[in-house]
């Protein structure tokens, strides 16, 4: 039986593509004669421009070679380069005849639930779709039951595998060696968050949480460790955000750059403690590669994370409950000096926007100005107007001799500015202490 | 080493992109001699390579699956270049322009050239069955991908320079998660310290030069009709390696100097404008024999390559007691140079075309100053002494496989 998998692939950095990797080669170790095709060029076997009607009909294409095909799903890889609703309708049926044309698995990651419950057109094709597979699987027991609700699919459509049942270990690396190799203290207590930087981790919880512990020693630390994945602004602000945060906490380190699977688990063998402060998720695969090594995990009750939470986790409600665990866990209490926010919050609309805004606009909680600049924005290919992407890309190619040797010198001298400002941002900083003491 | 095992089981992969003896490239010669070390010295060695033999158009040359090279086995995947390659034009430009690539940017450079998945799934079945797993250079596919999926077994030859990939983030777990690292040079080893957080086994192993019992100048002379001084200069005449430099810098002094320079390798040898033909001679590629009686006859050989990471044809020049004239941009070369004082080094066009016209004044003079070339090449890169601490470190760094140990078969991964 010839098999096809269909995912990001090495040597990307992308948590699918990881656990993909790991299924592949345990399928792979068993004799099972597997493909893998992926949506941008990689170590796969094959690649397609996938996330449209057009990159739909490729794969089904594809997939008829193939006596059995396991596509790891996320919303980008089925929509990523959808130009409407139209197009998103197309590519659910598209999927559904996919599933006609052989064995297809359907491993769900990440799905958009707001599609199906504002566009029953959406739901009905989404539920034919998802009908029409050889399997729909899942991580958790959450998923599962949000899934079957949300497509209306029948109970038992949705089963679960196991989110780590392929992982190995990737180092065979001790605590001491570990450490050292990282830079990392051998008697700190080390609290570890650690994953691509984006909003929805919520790492910045990690790092409050931690200012709240009363560690007069400072023998606690936290590191998070990451980057972003493109530089997108939201992306970027909030990347310079968790930078200006790791600056103003002691114990707090923030690691930004390119982490391979090796040194990723080399953090989670230095750790004492991962903490997983997402806001939201569907399921992790940092949790399951900590059980591999046995690292206790703090994480916050969102998505699956309570059941795929190894045994002795600490799972909790919100931002008080992470300190206390993470206090608990380093063995000590809450300091006096908490950073927990004790404003007051009103009852009216109307207030509570306005408070918001004043927020919002108050200097003193804003990050540092040095931290709002940011590198020039390159002109977006994006637009939902049929060839103009295409349009827009080739004035980029054109142009791009001209304009980035120029937005590169604008970045330096940002850079620069940047650098200055937080020197003179020290500098006041300790004039002010000095005028005090 | 006292308490070291001798214990030479399992198999010792060594993973270039490109392996043949048409290949030009130090990083690649580097590799076919520590395979033929080793496996002399009674490891079971194999090559995992490219059917590549050209490193622009990466076109699949050699036939893949597997053969034998002496006592080494060979096995070749075919590479995939089916991209249009725009990522790695555009990106590779602003990277040479000092711009910083995000990491998204970063990884579509990396998989917008060659790929070779028949060779990284090789790796992935069977990784478990290398005792060691040996890639070089860093920069390329085959390195950087691979190196990502058995780091523990992993000992990197990155032969790095001082260039703007170095810089990229992607590489720094290559560096830091490999088990052990060989460099070529002090200063490669250097460099290395400053841009990457190194594992704790690294060390600075060179390079063997084999030199011939004999050279043979008068009778390459007589075989291309040549009389009268020239310089020479081997290897990839290309841009990144100072060729185009070399060759502005020869053509403002040729006549004055009383010079031809005369080359061999691979790449177009496109001569600017001004320059009579009959001035450069191109020899294409040559074998090894040729290129070292090229090296006994030239007056001095020429490095303009500031992007070098050991750089072999300038030792190999001192084994045929010649000098060196050497790009002082590039680290390690200056550094063989102040150790050799078997050459001079230039830090601008100017400088090398006076260093070309003094050839051209006196030969014999300058050719006085190669006297001990030799004695360093002989002295530093003796290819019995190198072998034997490739042998140790292996030896030292990692371990027999436990179980049968059996090594790899021919799989489906080279399809």
């Amino acid at each position: 039986m010839t098999e096809l998998m269909v995912t990001p692939y090495a040597p990307y950095r992308d948590g699918i593509a990881n656990y993909a990797v790991q299924e592949v080669a345990a399928a792979r170790a068993a004799g099972r004669d597997m493909e893998v095709l992926s949506p941008l060029p990689s170590a796969a076997q094959h690649h397609l421009r996938l996330g449209s009607a057009l990159g739909m009909g490729r794969l089904i294409r594809a997939a008829r070679r193939y006596d059995r095909v396991v596509l790891q799903l996320y919303p980008e890889l089925l929509f990523g380069a959808c130009r409407g609703r139209r197009e998103r309708l197309a590519v659910w049926g598209l999927l559904r005849v996919l599933c006609s044309v052989t064995k297809v698995e359907l491993r769900i990651h990440e799905i958009e639930y707001d599609e199906p419950a504002a566009d029953p057109q959406a739901r009905r094709l989404g539920h034919a779709a998802l009908s029409a597979a050889a399997a729909v699987t899942v991580h958790t027991a959450p998923e599962q039951q949000r899934l079957t609700e949300a497509f209306d699919l029948v109970t038992g459509a949705v089963s679960l595998v196991d989110h780590g049942v392929n992982f190995a270990r990737r180092t065979e690396t001790t605590r001491e060696d570990a450490r050292e190799s990282l830079g990392v203290p051998g008697d700190a207590f080390v609290f570890l968050s650690i994953g691509f930087v984006q909003r929805h981790k919520g790492f910045d919880r990690g790092v409050r949480a931690l200012d709240r512990l009363d560690d007069p020693d400072g023998r606690v630390r936290i590191y998070v460790v990451g980057d972003i994945r493109i530089d997108h602004p939201d992306l970027l602000d909030y990347r310079e955000e968790l930078e200006s945060l790791c600056r103003h906490v002691d114990g707090a380190e923030f690691r930004p750059g390119y982490v391979s699977d090796e040194e990723f688990d080399r953090w989670l063998v230095a750790a004492d403690c991962l903490v997983l402060p997402y806001r939201e998720i569907w399921s992790s695969s940092v949790i399951e590669r900590a059980g591999i090594y046995g690292v206790p995990v703090i994480a916050t009750d969102v998505g699956g994370l309570a059941a795929q939470a190894p045994a002795g986790s600490r799972v909790v409600a919100d931002d008080d409950a992470l300190a206390e665990a993470m206090a608990e866990v380093a063995g000590l209490s809450l300091g006096a000096g908490s950073t927990r926010d004790v404003t007051e919050v009103p009852r009216e609309q109307a207030a509570i926007q306005r408070l918001i805004r004043e927020r919002a606009d108050d200097g003193g909680r804003a990050p540092l100005e040095a931290d709002r600049l940011h590198h020039t924005p390159r002109a977006s290919t994006d637009s939902a107007r049929p060839g103009v992407p295409q349009a827009k890309r080739l004035i980029a190619r054109i142009t791009a001799w001209q304009v980035e040797p120029v937005a590169g010198h604008l970045d330096e001298v940002i850079d620069r500015l940047r650098t200055d400002l937080r020197r003179l941002d020290e500098r006041v900083e300790h004039l002010e202490h000095g005028e005090r003491d | 080493m006292t308490g070291t095992s001798t214990d030479r089981s399992g198999t010792i992969a060594l993973v270039p992109p490109r392996y043949g003896p048409e290949v030009v490239g130090g990083a690649e010669a580097v590799i076919s001699e520590t395979a033929h070390m080793l496996a002399a010295r009674g490891w079971e060695v194999e090559i995992l390579t490219t059917c590549a033999r050209d490193h622009f158009t990466w076109a699949n040359e050699y036939p893949a699956g597997t053969s034998r090279d002496g006592d080494v086995t060979v096995r070749r995947f075919e590479t995939q270049t089916d991209t249009p390659g725009v990522h790695r034009k555009v990106l590779g430009d602003r990277l040479l322009s000092g711009v910083r690539l995000s990491l998204a940017e970063q990884q579509l450079w990396m998989n917008d050239s060659l790929r070779v998945s028949g060779l990284w799934h090789h790796v992935l079945d069977h990784g478990a069955s290398y005792r060691a797993i040996v890639l070089a250079p860093y920069m390329f596919w085959t390195t950087f991908a691979v190196g990502q999926i058995r780091p523990e077994r992993t000992i990197l030859m990155p032969c790095l320079h001082d260039e703007p990939a170095a810089y990229l983030d992607i590489y720094q777990p290559l560096f830091s998660g490999a088990r052990g690292i060989f460099f070529l040079s002090d200063p490669e080893a250097e460099l290395a310290e400053r841009l990457f957080r190194l594992p704790a086994r690294t060390e600075v192993v060179g390079s063997a030069i084999t030199l011939p019992e004999s050279y043979d100048p008068d009778g390459f002379r007589a075989r291309h009709g040549i009389d009268g001084p020239f310089v020479y200069y081997a290897g990839r005449r290309e841009w990144a390696k100072g060729w185009t430099e070399l060759l502005d810098a020869f053509r403002r002094v040729h006549r004055s100097a009383g010079l031809r320079l005369v080359t061999s390798g691979v790449g177009e040898v496109e001569l600017p404008a001004g320059l009579p033909a009959d001035r450069v001679l191109d020899l294409g590629f040559v074998s090894d024999d040729e290129r070292n009686d090229a090296m006994a006859a030239a007056a001095a050989y020429v490095q303009p390559s500031a992007l070098e990471s050991f750089s072999r044809t300038v030792l190999e020049a001192w084994g045929a007691g010649t000098p060196v004239i050497a790009n002082d941009a590039s680290e390690v070369v200056r550094w063989h140079v102040q150790r050799s004082g078997a050459g001079v080094t230039y830090r601008s066009e100017q400088e090398l075309m006076e260093a070309l016209t003094l050839v051209g004044a006196d030969p014999d003079a300058f050719g006085a100053m190669a006297a001990p070339g030799r004695d360093y090449v002989v002295e530093h890169y003796d290819p019995t002494r190198i072998g034997d601490r490739f042998d140790q470190l292996l030896l030292e760094w990692t371990s027999p496989l436990s179980g049968t140990g059996s090594p790899p078969v021919a799989d489906r991964a080279a399809r």
